[in-house]
């Protein structure tokens, strides 16, 4: 009896390192499997953002994937610019002088756009946000989030 | 539990039992908070190039988050120098008490106690933040504020009552604390209980008996107890994380409120500082006119109302699924556990957004503390808008994840059965829905 | 004891420390920048310019240490070619400047930084013994006694789009008047018609043929890189009222009422930054307005500003050879659009 329990506590052991391994690997599929979602085809964005202290408007875009975006920032009040995330893509527009850039929408998700030029107090929290294609990775979240309730919850059961 | 005793290790028992470290660490604390206020009155108007904004908003705050609380518990309150000038006259000494201090020594009323006025301090931070956390000048004038009270009412109440009942941070780290991996405890109990003179609690400026700790909540790591210990009967422990929750541990009622005014703040600072919506932030900034009055209308309904309305409701529900009827307040005491691990974890996920973008600004305003135009370190003027990486956002969703996987647990281990924790779950997965949103969606 | 005495030690010198930073870097500072003037750029609603004026004498340098403290701005010298500052906010740019002659100059922002924006001027005055500067010459506007805020409407315009190529083929009918400098210059383009009109040489012609002429006459008085010119500056000052196409829907006066020409005649009432009183401009690519104003009544608007309407002062501003380029491009506004009909 006595040499067993060492053998036991091994098998317990591996069990719960099969487990773990089992639940991360679900995870990463969880957070980086493709999701078979059809693009709607690529067309040409004509968008007209105006920044003003400290709004850009609009402040939520959605586009598609693919999409040729041209981006024509309006200043409204003083100089302003218009920086988007994960995109190398800069514009800087003073009041009274639209200007423009383009950029293909060649990642998918949603990425926030700041103002990049300090225009007053709250300028660090200018922002905007551009979504391209569905966002997954929301619902990426909400799925591992149920995964870890589940988890949570049979974590307790397995222990007593 | 697993716990490791750190005083067992000789060097870290020597530098945990010698004043000499800490005292060192806190007079550069203090010094840099002297340095702090200086910048923020002194210095540029603009923030970004101001050390006063910087380091307490970006540097401190952050650290304060990711490092401090996650990985030591009240760690930052043993080196915080706030309370330093007030206890050195409480003592009559810097380095150790002489026994020749002054003060009234009065105690604390007992209507205050609690973390109920550390609750409503971290209101006035959701309601002014946007103001302080971007005015050098007014983040000097409440570190000013703040150090002169803490001096203040040691000298009319005892120990350290401004860290216990007044000081927001306080209340923060306090609250997540008990998630913390470090605790204060004694080694055998009966050493203690054969002891009669208490050394231990005469000198705990937390006015707390190590025999009795059961929670690291009120523990500020000052190691002032094990210093004076006769019998060598101190451990601080490393512990796993969230030991302090479990079905038999006692919370009261003003944990809950905290708890909750602390999701409430979680959420209204992400969607005024990292959302969309510029009228949002304008109204949070202009102190004083109608949109913001009807932003902190919203906000306090929010923190007030609504937020804890519907953990009452969970509560409400979980408490009809138990075996046990509990009374409904002991209940909201008793399920208050949950919000410490999901909101410990949903303030780091916030942190990811609010500071790893602003990262750029520390260099810069170490070259040009006061944006005079020096330039020390040859750094000054690099910083750049910043970015979210697609990193940082599969960050956050794990954190996230792993924080509603932790409230979970903590919820089932301090229900009767699964069917009793599902409402407080319930709460939970929409808080941190809700916070998803707000950061990733 | 001894500990204790060492402790209070390590903390006097820690603060005195923290304390010294700040106190002896400003007083390096200060003692480096001993005949520095440190001026700080804010909006005009967050006080404008830290000095409003800036002595200095003829001859000796002025070294200026500017910086913003709140948005974008621009420091610029006023009736000069030196290319303009840009003052970002929390850092510091550093010129110096050499003024030969006494008098005074002014200093302005040259990046929009809101409405009021154009406030945001300084004066530098440079003094010194020879005051061997010559009053500027009497704008044009002032010579010919214009009023340039009585109503100024065209009082005809063309019902097509002119072609000045096909006026150019008239040239040789033109009386010699038409073609001379002072008559472009004083003379409206709807003037100048009507003139024309009544030329016996010229009465064969269609109106439109000679709406043509008067495009092809004002297109002689100026050059390309004048209305390149003039586009740059029009851009940079103009079209955040004005509007980037010119038809007075700019940034800047969303909200005011329309420019009605009855109240454009409010007299010499200034109007404060509130607002108040004040108007849109006109519709530039409606040729009713700007083909009735003669180039020297659009170079006193410029000069002078409009009174009650909002319109800013640029005589400080401006060189006469910009007011030109720029009076230049303006017209293009009137002959590259359709004619609207104004009914």
């Amino acid at each position: 009896m006595m040499r067993q329990s060492p053998n036991i506590l091994k098998q317990n052991k591996l069990k719960q390192w099969t487990r773990i391994t089992i639940l991360l690997l679900l995870c990463l599929v969880i957070l980086f499997v493709p999701f078979p979602i059809p693009d709607a085809p690529p067309t040409d964005r004509h968008i007209r953002i105006e920044a003003s202290m400290f709004q850009f408007t609009p402040s939520e875009i959605k586009i598609n994937k693919g999409d040729h975006v041209t981006v024509d920032l309006v200043s409204t009040d003083v100089v302003h610019g218009f920086s988007l995330d994960g995109y190398n893509f800069e514009l800087k527009a003073d009041p009274g002088q639209t200007s423009s850039g383009s950029f293909i929408a060649n990642r998918t998700g949603v990425f926030r756009f700041r103002c990049s030029v300090a225009c007053g107090n709250l300028h660090p929290f200018m922002i905007g946000k551009l979504q391209i294609g569905p966002n997954l990775l929301l619902f990426r979240g909400i799925i591992l989030g149920f995964l870890a309730i589940i988890v949570a919850l049979l974590s307790i059961k397995t222990k007593k | 539990m697993t716990r490791l005793d750190l005083t067992q290790f000789p060097i870290i028992q020597k530098i945990l039992y010698s004043r000499w470290p800490q005292f060192l660490v806190r007079a550069i604390t203090l010094a840099g908070f002297i340095f702090t206020i200086l910048a923020g009155i002194l210095g540029s108007i603009v923030g970004s190039h101001n050390f006063a904004i910087i380091f307490v908003w970006i540097a401190w705050w952050t650290a304060l988050k990711l490092f401090f609380i996650p990985f030591g518990g009240r760690s930052w309150c043993s080196i915080c120098p706030i309370p330093m000038p007030g206890e050195w006259l409480q003592n009559g000494g810097i380095l150790q008490p002489s026994g020749k201090g002054i003060g009234l020594r009065k105690k604390w009323p007992k209507v205050l106690r609690g973390n109920w006025l550390q609750a409503g301090g971290f209101l006035m931070v959701g309601l002014f933040g946007a103001l302080t956390l971007t005015s050098a000048r007014i983040t000097a004038i409440i570190l000013l504020a703040i150090i002169v009270l803490a001096l203040l009412l040691s000298l009319i109440y005892e120990r350290r009552s401004f860290c216990n009942y007044l000081c927001p941070i306080g209340g923060f780290t306090g609250l997540y604390a008990q998630a913390g991996p470090v605790e204060v405890r004694v080694k055998n109990a009966k050493v203690c209980a054969e002891h009669a003179e208490k050394t231990c609690y005469n000198a705990c400026p937390w006015g707390q008996y190590p025999l009795a700790l059961k929670s690291s909540a009120n523990c500020g790591l000052c190691m002032e107890c094990l210093r004076v210990c006769p019998t060598d009967n101190i451990a601080v422990n490393m512990r796993p994380w969230g030991s302090d929750f479990g079905p038999k541990t006692k919370h009261r009622l003003d944990e809950a409120f905290l708890g909750l005014v602390m999701l409430a703040s979680v959420l209204v600072d992400s969607a005024v500082f990292l959302g969309p919506w510029g009228q949002l932030k304008t109204a949070a900034y202009e102190i004083g006119s109608i949109p913001w009055f009807i932003f902190a209308g919203i906000f306090l309904f929010g923190a007030l109302v609504v937020l804890p309305g519907f953990y009452a409701a969970s509560v409400w529900v979980a408490n009809r699924m138990g075996n046990i009827q509990n009374s409904f307040r002991k209940s909201l005491s008793h399920f208050s556990q949950v919000l410490v691990p999901l909101g410990l974890i949903a303030w780091i996920a916030f942190t990811v957004s609010f500071a790893f973008v602003k990262f750029t600004y520390i260099l810069p305003v170490i070259s040009d503390p006061f944006g005079w135009g020096w330039n020390l370190i040859g750094n000054s003027n690099t910083a750049w808008v910043g970015e979210t990486t697609t990193f940082s956002l599969f960050f956050q969703v794990i954190l996230l994840s792993l924080g509603l996987f932790w409230a979970s647990r903590v919820a089932r281990q301090i229900s009767d059965s699964t069917k009793q924790a599902l409402p407080l779950i319930a709460f939970c997965a929409v808080f941190n829905l809700s916070l998803l949103w707000l950061l990733i969606g | 004891m001894k500990k204790e005495l060492l402790a209070r030690l390590i903390i006097i010198l820690f603060i005195s420390l923290a304390i010294a930073i700040p106190v002896i870097g400003r007083l390096k500072l200060s003692v480096n920048h001993n005949n520095v003037v440190e001026l700080h750029a804010r909006m005009p609603e967050n006080g404008g310019w830290s000095l409003s004026t800036i002595e200095v004498k003829a001859g000796k340098p002025l070294k200026l240490h500017i910086t913003s403290d709140d948005v974008m701005h621009g420091f610029s010298i006023g009736k000069s070619d030196q290319p303009a500052l840009e003052i970002t906010p929390g850092e510091f740019v550093d010129t110096t400047l050499i003024f030969d002659t006494p008098g005074r100059y002014t200093f302005y922002c040259d990046r929009w930084c809101g409405p009021n924006h154009w406030r945001m001027r300084g004066t530098i005055v440079v003094t010194g013994d020879n005051q061997t500067s010559q009053p500027e010459p009497q704008p044009l506007f002032l010579k010919l006694g214009i009023d340039i805020d009585s109503p100024s409407d065209a009082e005809t315009i063309p019902s097509k789009p002119v072609s000045a190529e096909n006026g150019a083929k008239f040239q040789h009918l033109l009386p010699e008047y038409a073609l001379q400098r002072d008559t472009y210059n004083a003379t409206s383009p709807a003037k100048l018609w009507m003139r024309l009109r009544k030329e016996s040489t010229l009465a064969n012609l269609p109106d439109s043929d000679l709406w043509d002429i008067i495009a092809w006459i004002w297109q002689q008085n100026t050059t390309n890189d004048q209305v390149i010119n003039g586009q740059e500056i029009f851009a940079k000052n103009c079209a955040a009222c004005h509007g980037e196409t010119g038809e007075g829907d700019g940034v800047m006066v969303r909200g005011l009422p329309v420019w009605d020409p009855g109240n454009h005649n409010s007299g010499n009432v200034m109007h404060e930054a509130t607002g108040e009183g004040l108007v849109r401009p006109p519709d530039f690519t409606d040729p009713i307005h700007l083909l009735g104003v003669s180039p020297a009544l659009l170079e006193g608007k410029i000069i002078r500003g409009g009174m009650g309407t909002g319109m800013p002062y640029w005589g400080p501003i401006f060189t006469n050879q910009q007011i030109d380029s720029l009076i230049s491009y303006l017209y293009t506004f009137a002959w590259n659009t359709r004619a609207k009909n104004s009914n």
